[in-house]
């Protein structure tokens, strides 16, 4: 923060150069190169876990050429966007309640929300599965009243699904959280008085206000869930190998990183196209963004 | 007989151990300019959501054009309402915000338009329809938040402190078109405001508020020449405050001790002789006078049905068509009289004597004595 | 049509109680895995812990064990480390975005935030490939925590962002005519205002990487976290002493938050709350 040494003045560009430079350079470092790297190795070449930089599109080739990656992906493209939708549907109320209602308890409210992180995701879908799972709690019991198992939620896409939810819905949750701590609840009152029905001032004003922050929530369900490893792995059964399995095997496992790579590349174009999709609804004049900098 | 536009009966409405609103019954005619003046906290505000259907009453019953709408949520009441901050929807655009009302009524397209350049021309508002509300300015915001209060023409207009956020000009222009607006549509609307001269300048008629009761409710200018308590005398005008005593009562009028003189004011609702009372005398029923021309000297002194107070003129507030003339009397306390500047030739450090008709003013028991 | 109305002058809407009772199943569904854990580190069998077999031998393994300290102890130096790199990037570009009007705005907020828009798992291996093949750096604590970090600067970016778009900047500039220098005027006016996002920031950059499993496990070679122990143990069952485990860093977690909740309820600190 070198910009806000005091001693002789700074010109208000460095001042946002040395306050907003350090962390931009580390995401060029951090994110951008790496990601470029694995888009020059895809062209390259594995052989006995070495890479060569002999450029080629077989990676490529393969990728789309075999049906099984194909499988995967449509899979995981298809659980991502349900699981989704889910989060959007069961996340707004719930956003929606502790920002309207929460008062003095909000903060609270929300990192109850985030508290079941700290357990890690691998516990959490092992005691999921103790819960739900073919040997689980609710299956168990069921048997033990004479009434048959919910074969559903035994080794199958929804219980992969209801996993991928549990994981990421409070993402969803706390990015409109914080898109409608900003949202000025006054404006509703405006509607109701010229006429609007409750719902009707939630389509016209609410949900538009804070679509932004919406966006953001969907973005950040989906492209994990897209990416996901562990839950298909743990809750989906033999039937339910995701794109982002096969992927952490070739990095692994199988030591092909440069498939591995045109995989990751694959998986960025597929989370680059959802926010292509999302990008011309994002209107910042429509959202009612009026630029916070006041000079 | 037509019903009036708005009537409460005895509505209350309580906030835990508050009663912001406290069984208050009114009547507002098809035409009126009604103003609810009161400080912040006297529950002006509150009773303008009841109105709004925003507030439900905790008893009593609200009507609008003689229907009972207790229970009605605010979308079905057909008021408009004017915020304070505007309260514009930032995503939609000057017309959008403009016609929101009507397409909530489910308007046929065309209408709706008819109806958007008759109310753009009203408010002079053409041009900028296609604008956001964060490029107007404070007076175009206003002129939106007034132009999507009428444009559905509704039962009723309320408005919640509408000019508070203008500047001092702005005002007094904007003072003058709302009222044109009003008696134009011939829409009552209720006006709500803590600035008395607003009241004085658009309303018909005023009620004072104070601790979620009504302390006078009356014509302006009823209100403003004979007020009913200690506190709408000090509210609503300029007044001088004089605390005394009082010594006689004749008839209407009593003679007041007064720093040592004697005053003759108007007599006070059920008071006797040795009363403590509280005198207000506006700026403007004074008239100050250099001393030396009428050889007077005497404070308080009542002559010829004249009250008459000397002192030395301590500060000459010029205000363009008046100028407040300070006065500190012997015994410490100041005088305000507001006079024409062109009149007088004073200057500070003179000596002068300020004169006011005996009788005038409004004089009143004084509170928790 | 008069909404649900209870005794005099008190009303709470009925939406308000139907969401009130989504938010209430939502915590069910977060915790009831969570108490199974809590609950399964008192039994003898975690694969069926039913009926309970009350036994404290799991907390005595993870004890007696080096492993989970140490798994824990890596796990909380990461995190740490993680979440005060993301934090005080994070403000820098938070405050950088909000307070000057400058030509590269669009650009710093599209770099900070980019990194929501790519998986952990591909952040991950980018990184792994990008140290072991063109760095030629082998993975350790510091690259996993740096790895960790460009997460956790996007979310804390946004936590900040959200928080603080509406404070006022004028009041550093007032405080700075009265005489304060910047640094002063930083730890005198701003830092007491927007701490809570700051807290929030370093909350959800700190959690994160506590469990990251995969930005960490490409990126830490064969040092152990809790995460990567867990991964690593799955092929044999979880062991129990991982129950116990998590039971004590939720014991810890919940105490801080019925902490929080007497400083909010006495109101002695408000976390940023100024009314509605």
């Amino acid at each position: 923060m070198s910009g806000l040494r005091s001693g002789k003045r700074l010109h208000p560009e460095l001042r946002f150069l040395g306050l907003a430079g350090p962390g931009a350079a580390f995401i060029v470092i951090s994110l951008l190169l790496p990601l470029l790297s694995i888009v020059v190795f895809s062209f390259w070449r594995t052989e006995s876990y070495e890479l060569y930089a002999d450029w080629n599109l077989d990676n490529y080739r393969t990728l789309l050429g075999e049906a099984a990656y194909r499988t995967f992906f449509l899979r995981s493209l298809v659980t991502a966007a349900i699981v989704t939708a889910i989060c959007l549907v069961c996340g707004w109320p719930v956003a929606y309640f502790i920002a309207r209602w929460g008062g003095r308890y909000r903060l609270l409210l929300v990192l109850l929300l985030a508290a079941p992180f700290f357990t890690g995701a691998i516990l959490r879908i092992t005691a999921l599965q103790g819960l739900l799972g073919p040997i689980g709690l609710v299956n168990m019991t069921l048997v033990e009243l004479g009434l048959p198992p919910i074969e559903a939620l035994m080794y199958t896409q929804l219980a992969s699904g209801l996993g991928l939810v549990y994981l990421f819905i409070s993402f969803m949750v706390t990015a409109i959280y914080l898109s409608l701590v900003n949202f000025n609840f006054e404006l509703l009152e405006v509607a109701k008085i010229n006429g609007a029905k409750p719902w009707r001032a939630f389509i016209e004003i609410t949900w538009p206000l804070n679509w932004i922050g919406t966006a953001i929530g969907i973005v950040l369900v989906f492209i994990p869930c897209l990416a996901n490893v562990v839950t298909p792995r743990f809750l989906g059964g033999p039937d339910a190998t995701s794109f982002g399995m096969s992927l952490s095997q070739q990095f692994g496992e199988t030591g092909t990183w440069a498939l591995g790579s045109a995989m990751g590349v694959f998986l960025f174009l597929a989370s680059f196209a959802v926010i292509l999709a999302i990008w011309p609804t994002i209107k910042l004049k429509r959202s009612g963004f009026t630029g916070a900098v006041q000079q | 007989m037509p019903n009036a536009a708005l009537e409460l009966d005895s509505v209350t409405r309580r906030f835990g151990p508050v009663i912001a609103v406290d069984r208050i019954s009114l009547a507002i005619e098809q035409d009126e300019f009604f103003a609810l003046l009161g400080p912040s906290g006297s529950g002006k505000t509150t009773m303008l959501r009841l109105i709004a259907g925003l507030e439900q009453p905790d008893e009593g019953q609200v009507r609008i054009a003689g229907e009972v709408v207790t229970d009605l949520p605010p979308y079905r009441r057909g008021v408009g309402m004017v915020f304070q901050n505007f309260l514009l929807f930032p995503h939609k655009t000057v017309a959008e915000n403009i016609v929101f009302p009507l397409r909530m009524q489910k308007m046929d397209r065309a209408q709706q338009q008819k109806q958007l350049g008759w109310i753009l021309e009203l408010l002079h508002l053409q041009g900028l329809e296609a604008r956001y509300p964060n490029e107007l300015s404070g007076g175009q915001q206003q002129r939106v938040a007034l132009a999507r209060g009428l444009i559905s023409r509704p039962a009723l207009l309320l408005l919640d402190e509408p000019l508070a956020n203008l500047d001092r000009e702005l005002r007094s222009e904007m003072e003058v078109e709302i009222r044109r607006y009003q008696k134009e549509l011939k829409i009552p609307f209720v006006y709500v405001t803590h600035n008395q001269e607003e009241a004085l300048t658009m309303s018909d008629r005023i009620a004072v508020m104070r601790n979620g009761r009504f302390e006078q409710i009356g014509a302006k200018t009823e209100i403003y020449t004979n007020p009913a308590s200690a506190f709408v005398a000090a509210f609503v005008g300029h007044a001088n405050r004089l605390d005394g005593q009082l010594s006689e009562i004749d008839g209407g009028l009593a003679r007041m001790n007064w720093a040592g003189g004697q005053l003759l004011v108007p007599r006070p609702a059920d008071a006797k002789s040795g009363d403590r009372v509280r005198y207000f005398i506006k700026h403007e029923d004074l008239e100050v006078t250099a001393a030396g021309l009428n050889g007077g000297g005497l404070n308080g002194h009542v002559a010829n049905d004249i009250n008459q107070v000397s002192g030395t003129l301590r500060d000459i507030i010029f205000k363009g068509q008046t100028a407040n003339y300070i006065i500190t009397l012997p015994q410490g306390t100041d005088l305000v009289v507001s006079d024409t500047p062109r009149t007088i030739t004073l200057k500070p450090s003179d000596p002068v004597i300020v004169r006011w008709p005996a009788g005038s003013g409004a004089c009143f028991a004084a509170e928790g004595a | 049509m008069s909404a649900g109305s209870f005794g005099f002058g008190r009303r709470v809407a009925p939406t308000a109680i139907i969401l009130a009772a989504g938010l209430v199943l939502l915590y069910v569904f977060l915790y009831a895995p969570i108490l199974y854990v809590v609950y399964t580190s008192f039994a003898t069998d975690v694969v069926w812990p039913f009926p309970l077999d009350f036994t404290l031998t799991a907390y005595e393994d993870l004890f007696a064990s080096s492993l989970y300290g140490e798994a824990l102890s890596n796990s909380l130096k990461l995190a740490f480390g993680s979440a005060v790199i993301s934090t005080f990037l994070a403000a820098g570009g938070a405050i950088a975005v909000l307070r000057y009007r400058s030509r590269r705005r669009g650009l710093v907020m599209f770099l900070f935030i980019a990194p929501l828009f790519v998986a952990d798992l591909l952040i991950g291996i980018s990184i792994l490939a990008f140290n072991a093949r063109v760095l030629g750096l082998p993975g350790n604590l510091v690259s996993a925590m740096a790895a960790n970090a460009v997460q956790g600067t996007a979310f804390g970016f946004l936590i900040i962002l959200a928080q603080l778009v509406r404070y006022n900047w004028s009041m550093d500039d007032a405080a700075m005519v009265f005489g304060a220098g910047p640094l002063r005027c930083f730890a005198e006016i701003t830092l007491p205002t927007i701490w809570p996002s700051l807290f929030g920031a370093f909350l959800i950059a700190f959690i994160l990487a506590f469990n990251n499993l995969e930005i960490t496990f490409y990126n830490l070679g064969a040092i152990p976290t809790l995460p990567s122990v867990a991964w690593g143990s799955l092929r044999f069952g979880l062991g129990p002493e991982l129950f116990a485990l998590a039971a004590l860093v939720n014991a810890f977690v919940f105490a801080i938050f019925a902490a929080m909740y007497g400083l909010m309820k006495t109101g002695l600190v408000k976390f940023g709350y100024r009314g509605q």
